[in-house]
């Protein structure tokens, strides 16, 4: 239990980019109107956005 | 309440420290002991206020733009009543009332994501080591400047941050690693809640009623409750560790801040009888060469 606990704890940054900001910057392009690049929808953009930056968040323990 | 006015003598240079604490010990009794009914209607008004909210932005009563803005007042103002409640001063252990005294921590620290244990304790904890560099769980808001007290704000909440470490370390100090699973429960209860509205075509409400003011409201709070009163950090003594100064967003704006070190001195003090508190007992302050700039 602690140690699945722990591991929660750990990923806590990546958890938060999939669970909150992917679906934020999607509905954030859709609010102003951005296009997505290459062909992207909006969504696939977003998790390349915000999985990237969860990553950084995970790796460097910070967010900016 | 004790109503009568203490007499000062003119000259307190010539008291001794007992006759100096004697005095001020009296001032804070005048000051002290009445029922906050203005921190009890603050702390369920704000909760209401907020909570009203979402059914008015989910229904279009109310424009997103127009929310955000309440919402950061919401969050920014929450953590005052908070604070009245980890002090045991709407009612005291074992009081009729002390029920309430709980209800109302509960029921706004949650809104920052935090137990209200966590932040007795914790809170308790920075006024035993005030300035500390290894325990007061506040060090980190420390900085030169009001620029980089807002930075130094920001990187406490980073997942890295030494003030999460600092606030765990406390919580063991005073035997309550309990309330280390409580913490992550609760913000892995904030993200799930944050997410299941994102996920369900919610996203920009959760992000502007309550991730967004969250955070401005932290980088606010941090500012004038930490750092401000307590720059720039680097003495200890129950005279020397707070200050009082004038703020340029003045007593309401710093949220009552300028009289802090009345509370540090006298926890007990509601909020709302600090600055009458302070003026009264402010030659005695300066008997005690305390910092009080130039309020």
């Amino acid at each position: 239990m602690e140690r699945a606990l722990k591991f929660i704890a750990g990923i806590l940054p990546l958890i938060f980019a999939f669970a909150f900001m992917v679906p934020v910057i999607d509905a954030g392009m859709q609010a102003v109107g951005v296009n997505a690049p290459f062909g992207l929808s909006t969504l696939s953009t977003a998790l390349i956005i915000g999985g990237a930056w969860g990553v950084f968040a995970q790796i460097t323990g910070r967010w900016v | 309440m004790n109503a009568q006015s203490v007499i000062l003598p003119d000259d307190l240079s010539q008291l001794s420290d007992a006759e100096l604490r004697r005095l001020e010990l009296k001032i804070a009794r005048k000051h002290s002991g009445m029922f906050p009914w203005g921190a009890v209607a603050w702390a369920f008004g704000n909760l209401a206020v907020w909570l009203s909210l979402w059914p008015l932005v989910f229904t279009g009563l109310l424009p997103l733009w127009a929310a955000f803005p309440i919402a950061t007042i919401n969050l920014a103002l929450v953590y005052l009543p908070t604070h009245e409640a980890q002090h045991d001063i709407i009612a005291r252990p074992g009081t009729k009332l002390r029920w309430l005294n709980e209800l109302v921590g509960h029921a706004t620290s949650w809104m920052m994501i935090t137990p209200f244990e966590v932040f007795r304790v914790t809170h308790l904890d920075h006024h035993r080591h005030t300035n500390d560099p290894e325990k007061d769980v506040d060090i980190t808001s420390m900085a030169p400047g009001p620029w980089s007290a807002i930075w130094a704000a920001i990187k406490a909440r980073q997942p890295n941050a030494k003030r999460s470490a600092d606030y765990v370390a406390a919580l063991a100090r005073n035997g309550r690693e309990d309330l280390i699973l409580l913490s992550l429960i609760y913000k892995l209860g904030f993200i799930g809640i944050l997410g299941a509205l994102a996920w369900n075509g919610y996203a920009l409400e959760a992000l502007f009623l309550w991730w967004l003011p969250y955070q401005i409201a932290m980088t606010y709070i941090i500012f004038f409750l930490s750092w401000a009163p307590h720059h720039p950090g680097n003495e200890s003594g129950r005279y020397r560790n707070t200050r009082s100064w004038r703020s340029a967003v003045g007593n309401i704006g710093s949220m009552g801040m300028q009289f802090h070190i009345v509370h540090h001195l006298h926890p007990y003090i509601p909020l709302y009888r600090t600055p009458a508190a302070y003026r009264e007992m402010r030659p005695i302050l300066e008997a005690r060469r305390c910092r009080l700039g130039d309020l």
